[in-house]
């Protein structure tokens, strides 16, 4: 089994010609946990996963998975190093099957370990492909729509799709950009198990950017918040979301977050 | 000086000139996010428009020009800005495909109407002037050089400063949020295309009497238009101005340095520094700087039923019977057709290779079959023997395909598609004449082959042994669709994020996808050679560049299958011409109109099915935030 990492992004600091995306932001993502990075729209958090996965180049500061600093690597190298991601507006091969699309995720990671990797596949290497994405779809619960064409299908069942693909591809730690937008309660109540089920089994670490606070708040252990690419809060995820800066800065009034919070409780009281 | 001043002073003016078309299509591209590749099309429109009113009809300038103003820039434009609407959506693979097939079809109708000659159009605009440092220069130059400056200082300020400006660079992008802000992106894009499409209109005009009219040369000064643009990296208008000023008067001092050298190639460079200029922008730019418009909203293709082998087996099955009879189904005279048609099969192949499965796109296959044919000749005339030289023609295509790859690792979409048009043109007319091609005499003769004692001279056996190459052409597509490799293709095809977030190397397999489709062509270039058994570069010939946009306009509607595709498009482009219905004269000069107009058909059709956004969509728009309150009630008068 592949020994998992943690995510340490220091001081790191993104700017877009005059405009400040990020700000010295500091945030640690241990392995084997979810850690939630939420904010309003605009706060930098997408900024920061781009720049973390090399999709967008850092102004300062530095980006570590475990032992090995990313910064010097573009995007598919720090993928094959460990680090993975999905997209807030999904990236899926929609012409394949979602057999395939599953598939290809580790295929396409262990062909980057050879420079003749791309012609040539071995047996073993296929072996493990296919019981990787079988055990990646099990998991998400779409075994039965293995032989569907992606894009036909709605938005709640390419989300599982793109997360079967992410953990069935081995990386390190993983970071998944509003994972369930798109989905209905349901669909997001499942999707919030999958992971947690994935995080506790596999011990990968999991960065969650999120605007579903029920989501959040049930499946991350630590939470950061930003806003206007500066880092407000942190801490353990009920703390953090009780906190009076997040409050006023992400979820508005009190009496909205109150809601959301009476609500959460009363369906925790229901499911206990 | 006055010495550098007989060249400097013409290189202005015809800058000016290239000046002038190239703002038209940097504002249409902005604005639009469709690459206009028959914007040489729209100049040689307007210039045999303006013959016609002037020299045919007999008007005064101003009014022939007016006319062709109104005919070219107004009505042309809003018939390509419902074009660009229909193409707001598409693969950028269908804006190519759309564009040259208006191309194809413009020009083929001009050739149809006016003849292949180029038609001598006299000088309208004064040509006296005054002397600088000893050198005359013409009012016509100073009318030329005034209107380009002109253009360029007033659509920079209107960009800059007008609000409607402002909405043009925006539309774009995001059409419904324009309309939300009260400003029709319907009226934008037509004011943007019917602008793009004057200036496109004025330059042809004035273009006109220095070349004369003729079709090749219309699209070759767009390429010029092309490389200013690209000078200005699509967007800056004062950049594109500047880039045009360099060609115009790079080309010419180049003319004046290089006149008493010798070498075929070094000579031929001062004509053809555009699109050396624009192949080398496309090679250096850092990527960043080249962020195509548009491509935000794309949707991707509608992914094809798959078949499974108890369907694919008896149509394979069947397919190879058909073709093994094909020699005693058809008349001899006609079997040569039929084999140049399978070798065509080839290169359509390498093309829907890059196209349909990885997404990348090739404006340049003909060039690789070039290659291919050529070195096939070489080879075979040195001793080599005929299996062993086909094979070396393939792979003696390769490292082109590398050099093709290198713009590929950077560029995707419309800019590689621009980059692969530059580099066909520039082989063409810089290596084709050359001893390493096709040599100054332009004809090399060749010999059917004669392989381990078997004598396939003859052109029933030359066509089974083409046959033969072409199946084993077919098994190279077919194992690398089912290999990892075509698995990274079509993932590249796709998504290349997706494939790059999970460590894929999408340089290297953008290297593979364009050695392979360049072996294949060089094959399929040394098949079409031997069925003549001579092989030239003749422009217009064979291997002539627009034929490479012939073959993707083809190809486009011709479905989008790896093997069945290629094979139906061959047959289309190649043997329906021993039919009498399809040697018809009026047929043939009408073929190319037609096959432009599928690829269009093919290119807007599923647009043409998705709800569009017009007035009453915009009214409804309105009507709907004024409901809750995010715009001011409309006053009503008493």
């Amino acid at each position: 089994m592949t020994a998992q990492s943690d995510l340490r992004v220091d001081n790191m600091t993104v700017r877009f010609g005059g405009l400040t995306a990020v700000d010295s932001v500091t945030l640690e993502a241990k392995a084997g946990v979810v850690t939630g990075l939420i904010g309003p729209n605009g706060a930098g958090k997408t900024t920061i996963f781009n720049a973390c996965a090399g999709a967008v180049k850092a102004s300062s500061g530095s980006t570590w998975l475990g032992e090995v600093r990313l910064d010097h690597h573009g995007v598919a190298r720090r993928a094959s190093l460990g680090l993975g991601r999905t997209f807030q507006r999904m990236e899926l091969f929609n012409s394949m099957t979602v057999n395939e699309n599953v598939a290809l995720g580790p295929e396409t990671m262990f062909s980057s370990r050879r420079p003749w990797g791309q012609l040539w596949c071995s047996r073993r290497d296929g072996a493990d492909v296919a019981e990787r994405s079988r055990v990646a779809m099990q998991l998400c619960g779409i075994s039965g729509l293995a032989t569907r064409t992606v894009g036909d299908m709605p938005t709640g069942q390419r989300r599982l799709v793109e997360l079967a693909r992410a953990i069935a591809t081995p990386f390190k730690f993983l970071m998944l950009d509003e994972p369930s937008s798109g989905l209905d309660v349901v669909e997001t109540e499942k999707f919030g198990d999958i992971l947690q089920k994935f995080v506790s089994e596999t011990g990968v670490g999991v960065l969650l950017v999120e605007h579903d606070i029920a989501l959040v708040s049930s499946v991350c252990s630590h939470i950061y918040v930003l806003e206007f690419g500066n880092l407000i809060s942190s801490g353990a995820a009920a703390e953090t979301l009780a906190s009076d800066a997040v409050r006023s800065a992400y979820l508005g009034t009190d009496s909205v977050y109150s809601e959301v919070e009476q609500s959460d409780r009363a369906e925790v009281g229901s499911h206990a | 000086m006055s010495h550098l001043l007989i060249y400097i002073i013409p290189g202005i003016s015809d800058g000016a000139v290239y000046a002038i078309a190239a703002l038209g299509l940097v504002l249409t591209y902005k604005t639009s996010g469709v690459f206009n590749f028959a914007h040489g099309a729209v100049i040689g429109a307007a210039a045999y428009l303006f013959y016609q009113f002037r020299d045919r009809q007999h008007m005064p300038w101003p009014v022939a020009a007016v006319l062709t103003l109104i005919c070219v820039g107004i009505i042309g434009g809003l018939l390509l800005e419902r074009l660009a609407y229909y193409l707001a959506d598409a693969p950028t693979v269908m804006r190519v495909v759309a564009t040259v097939g208006l191309l194809v079809g413009i020009d083929t109708l001009f050739t149809a109407i006016y003849g292949a000659q180029t038609l001598q159009f006299a000088p309208y605009l004064p040509q006296g002037g005054p002397e600088i440092a000893g050198v005359q220069v013409s009012a016509a130059d100073f009318i030329i050089t005034a209107l380009a400056l002109a253009g360029t200082a007033g659509l920079y300020l209107f960009f800059r400063r007008a609000k409607l400006g402002v909405a043009m660079q925006a539309v774009v992008d995001d059409p419904s949020l324009l309309s939300l802000q009260g400003t029709s992106p319907i009226a934008v894009r037509r004011l943007a295309w019917t602008l793009g499409a004057s200036f496109a209109a004025i330059s042809g005009m004035l273009f006109a009497p220095e070349i004369g009219i003729d079709v090749n040369d219309m699209t070759i000064l767009a390429i010029a238009a092309f490389s200013a643009a690209a000078i200005g990296l699509f967007k800056s208008l004062p950049l594109t101005f500047l880039g045009a000023m360099v060609i115009g008067v790079g080309t010419s001092l180049l003319g004046d340095a290089l006149q008493n050298v010798r070498n075929i190639t070094i000579e031929s460079i001062p004509p053809n520094l555009p699109f050396l200029l624009l192949f080398a922008v496309m090679l250096f730019v850092p990527r960043g700087k080249l962020v195509e418009q548009g491509i935000g909203r794309v949707r991707g293709f509608k992914p094809l039923r798959r078949y499974g082998p108890r369907i694919m087996l008896p149509i394979v099955a069947l397919a190879l019977a058909v073709g093994i009879l094909i020699p005693n189904l058809v008349g001899a005279a006609y079997l040569n057709q039929y084999t140049t048609g399978l070798a065509y099969a080839v290169i359509f192949g390498s093309l829907a290779l890059l196209l349909w499965t990885s997404g990348q796109i090739s404006l340049c296959q003909l060039a690789f079959a070039a290659v291919g044919a050529s070195t096939f000749a070489h080879a075979l005339s040195s001793g080599m023997p005929w299996l062993v030289a086909l094979l070396f023609a393939g792979l003696i295509t390769v490292p082109l395909g590398v050099l093709v790859a290198i713009p590929a690792f950077r560029l995707s979409g419309i800019y590689l598609a621009i980059a692969t048009f530059a580099f066909g043109i520039m082989l063409e007319r810089l290596f084709y004449t050359t001893f390493l091609m096709f040599g100054s005499s332009d004809a090399l003769e060749l010999p059917r082959p004669r392989i381990f004692g078997l004598n396939l001279t003859s052109d029933k056996a030359y066509y089974y042994t083409v046959l033969v190459v072409v199946v084993l052409c077919c098994a190279v597509i077919v194992l690398v669709g089912r290999s990892r490799l075509g698995r990274l293709l079509r993932g590249l095809g796709d998504s290349p994020a997706a494939l790059e977030a999970h460590g894929g190397n999408t340089k290297v397999t953008r290297l593979f996808v364009f050695c392979i489709s360049a072996f294949l062509a060089g094959i399929g270039g040394a098949l079409i050679v031997g069925v003549t058994q001579s092989a030239s570069g003749t422009s217009g010939g064979t291997f002539d560049f627009t034929g490479s946009l012939f073959l993707l306009a083809v190809l486009a509607f011709c479905g989008r299958r790896p093997i069945l595709s290629p094979f139906i498009a061959a047959f289309v482009y190649q043997v329906t011409k021993i039919y009498p219905f399809f040697r018809d004269p009026n047929v043939v000069k009408w073929e190319g109109v037609v096959f432009g107009a599928l690829a269009i058909g093919v290119a807007i059709v599923p647009a043409i099915t998705v709800p569009i956004r017009g007035r009453a969509s915009l009214r409804r728009s309105q009507q709907a935030m004024t409901g809750i309150g995010l715009l001011p009630m409309p006053e009503f008068s008493a």
